[in-house]
């Protein structure tokens, strides 16, 4: 009973609020409070209470106490139920204070408040004796509630038959599973709840006498989870109702109702006959992330020295303390990992040097000092909150503790204070010296290169960039260019002019003049500058349709092979000579759902895996930029991106006139952009899981190290962990994220990024703590690897049923209780899964077959999105759609107001007026929409005088009116705001195929389409499997 | 007494096989542990892979011509095994992969190393038949 509860939002009030909240102080200590103190104050506190439990039964007996909890069942309550008890610790010590906060959810007491409410939940028995028993055929079938009432009284039977009263905590447990069970066990132990529960109802306490004798409702299991730290201050089982009561009202404030409290998901209502033509669900109330990505708050309110969620996030923030229970999860259980994310202005991560001690590291694990280290023995010591190990604290590092424990110099020491860190590693950190920024260009001059105007483009950009190439003046800079040749330039800076000097024996490659074609930047400047300005016109007769790509990448290996450093390849013709070369194939639609198909999307030819295995080893980092408009195989090309830590960028069929600002601001961004050079990053956690799985662009040196030749901000890299041991002893996991790197300045660093997360032993905390974004991160890049080993269909599938498997799960956690009917019900947190989910299938990597993309663009947008941080890969999953016309035709609107105008609009074309203007945004692009019936004026205003002709001639730029000076203000800041890609404005009119179709039609992921299903389809699909029997 | 000789051959090549299999285990386990880094380790097994499908090739090509049909016909799914590997070439170890790719790779050459065992048996029991017949 005590699981539905919601309360989430009431609890921040709730420490205060607690009658506790003045209580024992003095027991505080985190690891050496008593006993008998804690027994002794709890009885001068109030009457009953008997269990004062050790401070150290949360280490050590919590464990088996756990296991039995989670064998049988979920074991929400008893966190809850005690947790009044807790906030006083609390608030003495602040660093663990923040861990109580967060399960706040008294389950009982919202019982005993809202009695009128509860009363089917909990009387259930009572209550429903006649007719339900329809509506509870399914529960009996539920599976993953084995437990039914049997069980768990003999669960709970020793304890109390032991120790009744006593102290030990075994006890504590017991009625809380009890409890519980009654509702789940119902059937069976129907008779005997009847007798049962009205007592129950009445009064908290006597009921739970009733059911299992063990009235010292303590604490102890909350303890288990949460606070190794704090030594629980016992409460008595009536006393905890009471405080709970008493708290319960304040507490609920905020969610404003009690029926808000109570509903711990959200549900739908569907119609009792699903699947029939009128399907019974409300388009209109089904959730929409129209409010982009949210950040789970909770978490780092319940943390605050955790980092910040933009460098990690957790897929759930309750670490389930079993195997058992973590296999009941069945969304990934992991982490999302952005290691170098751009921090707002202000909030920077501090950078600390111990020049003189070294850096602090744990002598086992090697964990880095960081905010939940503690010092113990007058500061003489410091145990690692990773393995627990005592270290001792070098001399020069050594400060007094104060009266609670903390150091006298905290506020001095970033690295004891905040999550994110960086320090700056001494030379043990470095294999070589570090490295300075290396640049080298290798150029397409084929035929098609030079008539899509890229070289021009790509030319003009390097040399506007040169400037703020990073690491100056250490930086450099090299360029090769290949057609059936390979051309390299001798850039020495004694020289005037470069010297090309032209290989073309392919098969046999060698370098020319090796150590003058890689040239300090500063040195070389002018002859860098005079190349550029001349490299568009050197080639702009070239007739050579042939291109020795493989050979070419060898080369440029060779060069960079002594330093490292990134390597930008301008891709345009696909290879046709030497090693590397390519067959044209993808056009054959017979390949599509056969057991082969998903070899078109993997390289084919082995040279390529093995350069970029090589690349990796000598830290060069490959971005590959592709233009072709006809098949370059991105899937073998971006091969090279994906182990060696870059991107892939592709644009298809490039000319200069259209995409030429697209590509200019992104390779701009690229080259200009902080990088961290030959870099690798650990993430460590603490005893009892691991990370098992990598997923992102890298490539493993050991089963937990990632190389990375290069990092920036918009990279991110998700990973899985598993639990270890059957069950986690501990109360809370910590991570600690480390990414060794040179940064452009010439300085090794260490970027340390730590969090902790609270162990929960129960799914419905876990469902709680969940982080939708997290979830669909590691979803999608699942779900693309997945493309790469199997059909599109069947990564389709296993999305899908992974999240009914979680939806299915999560309903039988509460289908007991309530009579959930034809009701689908999701957890608040997860409540935009199924809807991602949806997107993600209708993602370009993953969408339909054959003919719904072309295979380079499956293949980039899948190398991309392997890539992209939560908050991109949201907002290119479910993007923006808002209406313009209303804000452009009010006069007086400024740019300003167009932030509270910013409505986002569901992705259904019913949403799309004829008569308004549409802006699509997914970060990657914009497509413009005019309705067919939009006013000519805003059209003329906006296009001129050809906004009659076919909009895809057509493009948008300012004019002479208000109107387009505030469009075009509207696009800019949309811009600036994202600057990681460039968005490329579409334009399209309603009705205009096939156009409209994909640049705006098929990505209404709301919408059904072609063979997809639209939302509501697809959430009646989910609907009936989580109905279905497993 | 040919029959005992080549008996004893096809004694020697397996030891030789089960030889070759463990040194890949070992690559294996000792990349696990981070011994040697992938590099190093795939490139000491994939030198092997050849030659090891190559013995196993001509070890049952010898059965056959020995007219040890049985022996031949145990050896022939280990043969066919590696050579659709081989066509499919997914032979070598991809050392991109290969720490997805560890714990299969592992339990393949534990199955491999378990069948040839079992072949090692079964010709120690033909020879010690066949020396003892000779012996009569």
């Amino acid at each position: 009973m005590g699981t539905e509860n919601p309360g989430r939002p009431n609890f921040p009030a709730r420490p205060a609020a607690t009658p506790f909240a003045a209580a024992p102080p003095q027991n505080v200590m985190p690891f050496s409070s008593s006993g008998p103190l804690v027994g002794s104050e709890a009885s001068g506190f109030r009457p009953t209470s008997p269990a004062a439990p050790q401070p150290t039964v949360p280490f050590s007996s919590s464990g088996p106490l756990a296991g039995s909890q989670s064998s049988g069942f979920r074991l929400p309550p008893p966190p809850r139920y005690t947790d009044p008890s807790v906030p006083p610790p609390a608030s003495n010590v602040p660093p663990t204070g923040g861990p109580f906060q967060r399960f706040p959810t008294p389950p009982f007491p919202s019982t005993v408040q809202a009695p009128a409410s509860r009363v089917p939940l909990v009387g259930q028995p009572i209550a429903q004796p006649p007719a339900p028993p329809v509506s509870f055929r399914p529960q009996p079938q539920i599976p993953p509630v084995p437990m039914g009432a049997p069980p768990q009284s003999v669960n709970s039977a020793p304890p109390n038959v032991n120790a009744p009263y006593s102290v030990s905590d075994s006890s504590f447990p017991a009625p809380m599973t009890n409890f519980q069970s009654s509702f789940p066990g119902y059937a069976r132990m129907q008779s005997n709840a009847d007798l049962q529960s009205p007592p129950m109802q009445s009064s908290f306490p006597s009921h739970q006498g009733g059911y299992a004798p063990a009235p010292p409702t303590s604490s102890t299991p909350f303890l288990s989870h949460q606070g190794g730290y704090v030594p629980p201050p016992p409460v008595a089982a009536p006393l905890g109702v009471q405080s709970r009561d008493q708290m319960q009202y304040p507490g609920s404030g905020p969610p404003g109702s009690i029926q808000g409290l109570i509903e711990d998901f959200s549900s739908l209502s569907i119609g009792s006959v699903p699947g029939s033509i009128d399907p019974g669900v409300d388009p209109k109330a089904l959730p929409r992330p129209l409010e982009g990505d949210v950040e789970p708050k909770l978490f780092s309110e319940m943390y605050p020295m955790n980092c910040n969620p933009r460098f990690l996030r957790l897929t759930t923030s309750g670490i389930p303390n079993s195997q058992s229970l973590a296999s009941r999860w069945h969304l990934p259980l992991g982490a999302v990992v952005c290691p170098l994310a751009e921090a707002p202005d202000g909030e920077e991560v501090p950078v600390v040097n111990f020049v003189s001690t070294g850096i602090i590291r744990c002598r086992r694990c090697r964990t880095y000092v960081n905010p939940y280290v503690t010092f113990t023995d007058a500061g003489r010591k410091w145990r690692c909150n990773i393995c627990s190990l005592l270290n001792d604290v070098p001399g020069d590092y050594f400060a007094h503790l104060d009266a609670t424990g903390k150091r006298i110099d905290l506020d001095q020491r970033p690295e004891l204070t905040k999550g994110s860190v960086e320090f700056v590693a001494p030379t043990e950190y470095m294999m070589r010296p570090p490295m300075p920024p290396v640049y080298f260009f290798l150029i397409d001059v084929s035929v098609s290169a030079v008539r899509s105007g890229m070289i021009e483009v790509v030319a003009q950009t390097i040399r506007s960039c040169l400037d703020e190439l990073p690491g100056y003046p250490r930086t450099q800079i090299g360029f090769a260019t290949f057609d059936s040749a390979i051309h390299f330039y001798n850039m020495k800076s004694s020289l005037t002019q470069p010297q090309m000097m032209v290989v073309s024996d392919l098969d046999d490659i060698f370098v020319p003049l090796p150590d003058d074609l890689l040239v300090n930047l500063s040195e070389s400047r002018s002859v860098v500058e005079t190349f550029l300005d001349s490299l568009p016109s050197m080639f702009q007769d070239n007739v050579n349709v042939e291109s020795a790509f493989g050979p070419a990448l060898k080369a440029a290996f060779m060069v960079m092979s002594q330093l490292g450093g990134k390597l930008l390849i301008f891709q345009n013709t696909l290879p046709s000579l030497g090693v590397g070369r390519l067959k044209l194939r993808g056009d054959d639609l017979r390949v599509y759902g056969t057991d082969k198909e998903h070899m078109l999307r993997i390289p084919e030819d082995q040279f390529y895996k093995q350069m970029a295995a090589e690349l990796t080893k000598y830290q060069i980092a490959v971005n590959i930029y592709a233009f072709s408009d006809k098949y370059t195989d991105i899937a073998s090309l971006g091969t090279l991106a994906k182990y060696t830590g870059g991107q892939v960028c592709y644009y298809p069929g490039f000319q200069s006139a259209i995409h030429g600002e697209k590509l200019r601001h992104e390779l701009a961004r690229d080259l200009t952009r902080e990088t961290a050079w030959e870099s690798v990053m650990r993430i460590r956690c603490g005893k009892g899981v691991r990370f098992t799985s990598y997923h992102g662009n890298f490539m493993l040196r050991s089963t937990d190290l990632m190389a990375l030749p290069a990092v920036d901000c918009d990279k991110a890299y998700a990973m899985q962990l598993t639990l270890e041991e059957t069950l986690l002893t501990t109360q809370t996991v910590y991570f600690q994220v480390a990414l060794l790197y040179t940064a452009s300045c010439g300085e090794r660093r260490i970027r340390v990024h730590t969090a902790a997360a609270p162990v929960v032993a129960d799914l419905g905390e876990m469902y709680r703590q969940a982080d939708v974004g997290a979830v669909v991160s590691v979803f999608s890049r699942l779900a693309i690897e997945k493309t790469l080993s199997s059909k599109l269909e069947d990564a389709r599938n296993s999305v899908q049923l992974r999240i009914v498997k979680a939806l299915k799960e999560y309903r039988n956690l509460y289908a007991v209780q309530h009579r959930l009917g034809g009701r689908i019900i999701f957890p608040e947190s997860l409540k935009f899964l199924p809807l991602y989910g949806l997107a993600l299938c209708r993602s370009t990597p993953l969408r339909g077959g054959y003919a719904d993309a072309p295979l380079d663009e499956r293949c980039s947008a899948g190398y991309t999105m392997m890539t992209l941080p939560v908050k991109k890969l949201l907002k290119l999953l479910y993007p923006s759609l808002i209406r313009l016309d209303e804000y452009l035709l009010k006069a007086s609107a400024q740019v300003d107001d167009f932030k509270n105008l910013e409505k986002r609009l569901p992705l259904a074309a019913e949403n799309l007026d004829s008569r308004g203007l549409y802006l699509y945004d997914d970060g990657f692009r914009f497509n413009i929409w005019f309705g067919r019936a939009l006013s000519p004026d805003v059209a003329m205003n906006l296009l001129g005088a050809d906004f009659a002709a076919e909009l895809s001639k057509v493009t948008l730029s300012e004019r002479e009116n208000e109107m387009s000076r505030k469009l075009m203000r509207i696009l800019k800041k949309l811009r600036e705001s994202d600057p990681s890609f460039y968005h490329l404005c579409h334009l399209v009119r309603q009705g205009e195929q096939p156009r409209e179709g994909f640049l705006l039609l098929s990505n209404l992921v709301e919408d059904q389409m072609g063979g997809a299903n639209g939302y509501v389809d697809w959430i009646l699909q989910i609907h009936r499997q989580v109905q279905q029997n497993p | 007494m040919a029959e005992l000789y080549s008996w004893l051959v096809s004694f020697f090549v397996l030891i030789a096989l089960l030889i070759v299999i463990v040194y890949q285990l070992m690559c294996l386990a000792d990349l696990e542990f981070d011994y040697i880094n992938p590099y190093d380790s795939s490139s000491r097994i994939n030198r092997v892979i050849l030659p090891e499908f190559i013995t196993q090739g001509v070890l049952c090509l010898f059965y056959l011509v020995t007219g040890h049909w049985f022996m031949s016909l145990l050896s022939v799914p280990y043969l066919y095994y590696n050579v659709r590997q081989y066509l499919q070439r997914k032979h070598l170890v991809d050392v991109t992969e290969i720490f997805n790719l560890l714990h299969w790779e592992k339990k393949q050459r534990l199955f491999k190393l378990f069948y040839l065992i079992f072949l090692l048996f079964l010709t120690i029991f033909w020879m010690i038949l066949t020396a003892l017949d000779e012996h009569d």
